[in-house]
């Protein structure tokens, strides 16, 4: 009955976005103001959705993958007391809520409120089983880091309301405003809401937290952490496409920092032995690809990849779902092997989602990465390089990921050989659409050179993404460039067959130790801030909390306590005295009256 | 007008039932239908319909200002009947008497809130004060009932002499008792208007328990059985507030730069006094009493600001405070053990008690969502509308602050402190009425205009 109403009302926000969707279609966007939710001064912030094409796109993916993944999670959850079953529910839908407002708000503020509600249902999800510290840890840490990012976020809308007055979309990037903004606040601005981006979608320096968000159930991994809540960064920037193209230096901050966290995550992602924080790196990295995208000014690639990625990334961590669900909550990829023929349909989805994500044509992953490098290469050929590169890692890891698991023979116990079977419909039928979508949802960009006016999303688009006017490549250099990287791609897919078919694990030296301890960047944190600061709080707590504040406020309080003793004294409870003092304040009154004050 | 003479004929109305009625709950129900009778004509009088019409020569004037702080009275009158009325029938055995006294308080608070003569101020004081003498002893028995009448009516006779010399020297400068008359600007006042009004202020003063004649109220709010001391540190206080702020309005509003110095003074020391002298009280019916001292220094902030809001903010005020103090001397009258530790585990035993206490004690603190909070923010508004002695805004914040000590050890004895209250005979009546005071205390924390678009329509 929890998983009926907990589906039911996602599937009937899928079906409403569906028509809003529709609607927006026919070019009806709309704004929709409901009542002034905040009236200081000069300053108005209403409660307003803004319903457009950027928002109810973003609206089918949250509430479609959403209603799979809760479908999902029914059967997977399944072993739950039911009060618990009840919270995790309680927990998904309100962070559906969240995140829609995030995306349906008209404002920074609203925005910010889904914003803030979307960082407590992930801490919430994360610690879902609050008993092991751990776990507890992981979620502390996935809201400290987005903490930070939200500061920033906050000191950004401030600035926006110091310099203009206003927080709503219309206004701000109406052309009257940003001609009030001087370039150098829309740079401070748009790095402060890149700062909150990267905090939220797990770009460097803030990045840590999500692999270890893993600790949450593998839906809400699929659902929160890989397909919707870590795109909310993208969407702020795409809906702030306005702002960031008008400061050069935070569209390549935004390009540097996105291409630098697509590669730093894809190498940490080749070490990793956990078939969830291979998926959680790689989620990293496509994440800093999105954010490359949207620092050369393809925006509108930036959201297809948004797009695709979320069906091709919940897949994977559906199907690595099903996997541990087989294994019998078994995480480690070197205890699997050869499961391909047990688990057949979790197999062929997991296949079809490794292809969409390496970007093997014509599957989903293949489009939308290709947008963004053919962006790539436009704005800078050396940048193009190393994407590329990315790409190649990405391709590597993932394969090597497939192969560990699926092929070779099985190095589990005996116990987890007998149990492991097929997981049932509830969770197979998701995968199975999520597998179609993948195959096919890159067909709403094709590209120019295949075919004419193929790149609906762009068109679609168009209304809050300006096209760009850049340099145009030639069909043929487009091309070429498929096809080196196409093939390349599948180079490194054989390459990865040959060296994993036949798995043997032995201790890492070198570099592969670095990788396989994440280049120790935790480790780095720990020492440069963490401990700092402990050491920092221990001495304010020492010395100013104990000698200072508590010494302060306990002796106003003693000095009341003195003062009240004293004063009680006057209270005799004789009435001749208290009508001398009466008389006495008589006469001093009389004496201020008439003689002092004239 | 309709109020005025209602409430004294129902005075006499319960003395006579006294004698013919011989079932405790008849006069008890005979005292709450008065009550609710009260309530409504004065309701009616406010929207227009008025069943008496008598020629006071302009005497005595019902404007807006007197029938809301009646209508408010009169509420509050009829809400702390439903709660302590069969704890009066247990004060003594003349009960029906003392719901005759009450309703003779009432009709001396109708003449104190609407007066336009200096001796129907006079007459509505003497009123209001000589029922409450006899209140103040009604439990004859008890030597500290005795003793507080006694103190209560020496002082009292004091304050009144006082301001009978103050009224006398008026009418000696201007010749007449009418409030407009006497407010006619001249050009320097003479000293004899200047003394008459610092003796009516000084009475004024006592009236209200502001320090530095406030020495009388520990004691007698101490001393008086607990269910008369709820209704006269309320309803009665709230009653000469608006008597005092009326006075000082229409009599001497020309002359504020003469006193408004005077009654910042009369503030702080108030709110000083009241304030840390509650801090050290070992009983929580004489801690309400120095609290109710210290309520009165913020309602002087009222009479010290003399503007639109420090009229509405007064009103406000006198609903706020007096729900909120009779509902926890309602609470307290049941307790056998009036001491802090009397409440120890009390939230165990009476939830339902102990929250809506909770709810009084935080609303007396001024803590937002509550009638208090706006009650002490529109005084605090109204003195900085004045533009003048900043200063004492602050010290009525950082007052403010002190207050949260004493109200809160009441609520950490409830919640958090182990301990084994008395079993309570509590009715339902008692019950709902006190979540209904409750309600309104929060509903006038988030709507004030429930009760301020009654001033202005």
């Amino acid at each position: 009955m929890t998983g009926v109403i907990g589906c039911g009302v996602v599937l009937a926000s899928f079906v409403l976005s569906i028509m809003v969707f529709l609607q927006v279609k026919d070019g009806h966007s709309q704004v929709v103001d409901y009542f002034n939710f905040i009236n200081v001064g000069d300053l108005k912030i209403s409660f307003a959705f803004q319903l457009d094409q950027l928002s109810s796109l973003f609206l089918l993916i949250i509430t479609g993958v959403g209603f799979l993944i809760h479908v999902y999670s029914i059967s997977y959850m399944q072993e739950e007391n039911p009060g618990q079953f009840g919270r995790y529910f309680s927990f998904l839908n309100l962070f559906i809520f969240s995140m829609l407002l995030l995306v349906m708000g008209a404002n920074y503020v609203i925005m910010f409120i889904g914003w803030e509600g979307v960082g407590l249902c992930s801490y919430l999800l994360i610690g879902y089983w609050f008993k092991n510290n751990e776990f507890n840890k992981a979620a502390n840490k996935a809201f400290i880091m987005n903490r930070i990012g939200d500061l920033a976020f906050l000191i950004a809308l401030f600035w926006l309301i110091a310099k203009i007055g206003t927080v709503s979309y219309s206004e701000v990037f109406s052309a009257t405003n940003l001609a009030r903004l001087k370039s150098s606040d829309i740079t401070i601005i748009t790095l402060l809401l890149f700062t909150g981006a990267a905090g939220k979608s797990a770009q460097i320096p803030l990045y840590t937290w999500l692999p270890d968000a893993m600790a949450g159930p593998t839906p809400v991994s699929a659902l929160i952490h890989a397909a919707t809540m870590v795109t909310a960064g993208i969407y702020m920037i795409a809906r702030s496409n306005a702002l960031y193209s008008l400061s050069q230096i935070s569209m390549n901050v935004v390009a540097i920092t996105g291409l630098a966290t697509a590669i730093l995550a894809a190498t940490i992602a080749l070490k990793q032995n956990d078939i969830k924080k291979v998926l959680a790196y790689s989620t990293v990295s496509q994440l800093g690809y999105m954010f490359l995208a949207l620092g050369v000014g393809a925006y509108s690639a930036g959201v297809f990849h948004v797009m695709t990625h979320a069906f091709f990334k919940a897949l994977l961590f559906l199907a690595a779902g099903s996997v541990i669900h087989a294994m019998g909550g078994e995480q480690d990829i070197r205890k699997m092997g050869g499961l391909s023929k047990k688990i057949k349909i979790t197999y062929i989805t997991f296949l079809i989602g490794c292809i969409a994500i390496a970007g093997i044509p014509p599957f989903s992953g293949f489009f939308s990465k290709d947008a963004i490098l053919l962006a790539v290469f436009e704005h800078n050929k050396i940048l193009y390089v190393i994407a590329l590169l990315g790409a190649l890692l990405t391709a590597f890891y993932m394969f090597r990921l497939l192969f560990i698991v699926f092929t070779g023979a099985f190095r589990g116990t005996d116990e987890q050989k007998d149990h492991t079977h097929e997981s049932p419909g509830a969770m197979t039928i998701p995968m199975i659409i999520l597998a179609i979508l993948s195959v096919l949802g890159g067909l709403v960009g094709i590209p120019e050179v295949f075919m004419h006016g193929g790149d609906k999303l762009t068109a679609f688009l168009a209304p809050v993404i300006p096209l760009q006017a850049g340099e145009i490549v030639s069909h043929n250099t487009e091309l070429i460039l498929m096809a080196i990287s196409s093939l390349l791609v599948i180079g490194v897919v054989v390459f990865a067959w040959f060296l994993f078919r036949k798995t043997r694990f032995s201790e890492s030296k070198g570099l592969g130790k670095v990788l396989e301890n994440k280049w120790y960047v935790d480790e780095l944190y720990e020492k440069i801030f963490v401990k700092p600061l402990n050491k920092l709080g221990a001495f304010f707590n020492s010395v100013f909390e104990r000698s200072v504040i508590d010494d302060l406020v306990n002796g106003v309080g003693r000095l009341v306590n003195y003062g009240s003793r004293q004063l009680r004294l006057l209270q005799s409870g004789q009435v001749g005295s208290y009508v001398l003092l009466m008389v006495v304040s008589m006469v001093l009154i009389f004496i201020l009256q008439f003689f002092i004050r004239k | 007008m309709n109020a005025l003479l209602l409430s004294a004929v129902l005075g006499v109305v319960m003395m006579f039932s006294g004698i013919w009625l011989k079932s405790k709950s008849a006069i008890r129900n005979v005292a709450i239908v008065g009550m609710a009778l009260l309530l409504v004509v004065n309701i009616l009088e406010m929207s227009g319909m008025i069943f008496f019409r008598i020629d006071t020569k302009g005497m005595i004037v019902f404007d807006r200002f007197a029938l809301l702080f009646d209508s408010i009275a009169f509420l509050s009158t009829l809400l702390y009947l439903f709660l302590s009325a069969q704890d009066i029938e247990k004060v003594g055995i003349n009960y029906a008497d003392y719901f005759a006294l009450i309703f003779f308080i009432l009709c001396g608070i109708t003449l104190t809130s609407s007066f336009k003569s200096l001796l129907i101020l006079f007459l509505g004081v003497e009123i209001i004060s000589i029922p409450l003498y006899i209140l103040t002893g009604s439990d004859k028995r008890n030597l500290k009932s005795n003793e507080a009448s006694l103190k209560y009516f020496l002082l009292g006779s004091f304050s009144t002499g006082l301001m009978l010399m103050g009224i006398a020297l008026i009418y000696g400068d201007k010749g007449s008792f009418d409030t407009n008359s006497i407010n006619l600007i001249t050009e320097t006042p003479s000293a004899l208007i200047v003394a008459g009004m610092l003796l009516l202020l000084f009475s004024m003063a006592f009236k209200v328990s502001a320090a530095p004649f406030h020495f009388w109220a520990p004691d007698v709010y101490d001393g008086a059985p607990t269910v008369f001391t709820s209704f006269m540190a309320t309803i009665v206080k709230a009653a000469v507030f608006i008597a005092f702020i009326r006075l000082f309005e229409e009599a001497f509003g020309n002359l504020q730069n003469k006193w408004q110095l005077l009654m910042a003074i009369i503030t702080v020391a108030t709110l000083f006094i009241g304030n840390i002298t509650a801090v050290f009280q070992q009983s929580v019916k004489r801690m309400l009493a120095y609290s109710s001292i210290a309520q009165a220094g913020f309602m002087m902030l009222s009479v010290y600001a003399m503007n639109a809001e420090a009229k509405e903010g007064l009103l406000l005020y006198s609903a706020a405070y007096s729900f909120a103090t009779i509902g926890i001397f309602a609470v307290l009258i049941k307790m056998k053990d009036y001491t802090f530790d009397g409440f120890n585990g009390f939230a165990k035993h009476q939830p339902l008690l102990a929250a809506t206490t909770t709810i009084f004690l935080l609303s007396l603190a001024g803590i937002p969502l509550t009638a208090g909070f706006l009650a002490k923010f529109y005084m605090l508004k109204a003195a900085l509308g004045t533009g003048k002695y900043l200063w004492l805004v602050i010290f009525a914040v950082i007052m403010a602050a002190v207050s949260v000590y004493y109200y809160f050890r009441v609520i950490q004895a409830m919640y958090f402190k182990e301990g084994d209250p008395p079993v309570l005979q509590i009715t339902p009546v008692f019950k709902w009425t006190l979540v209904i005071l409750a309600a309104l205390v929060i509903l006038l924390g988030i709507f004030p205009n429930l009760l301020l678009t009654w001033y202005y329509f």
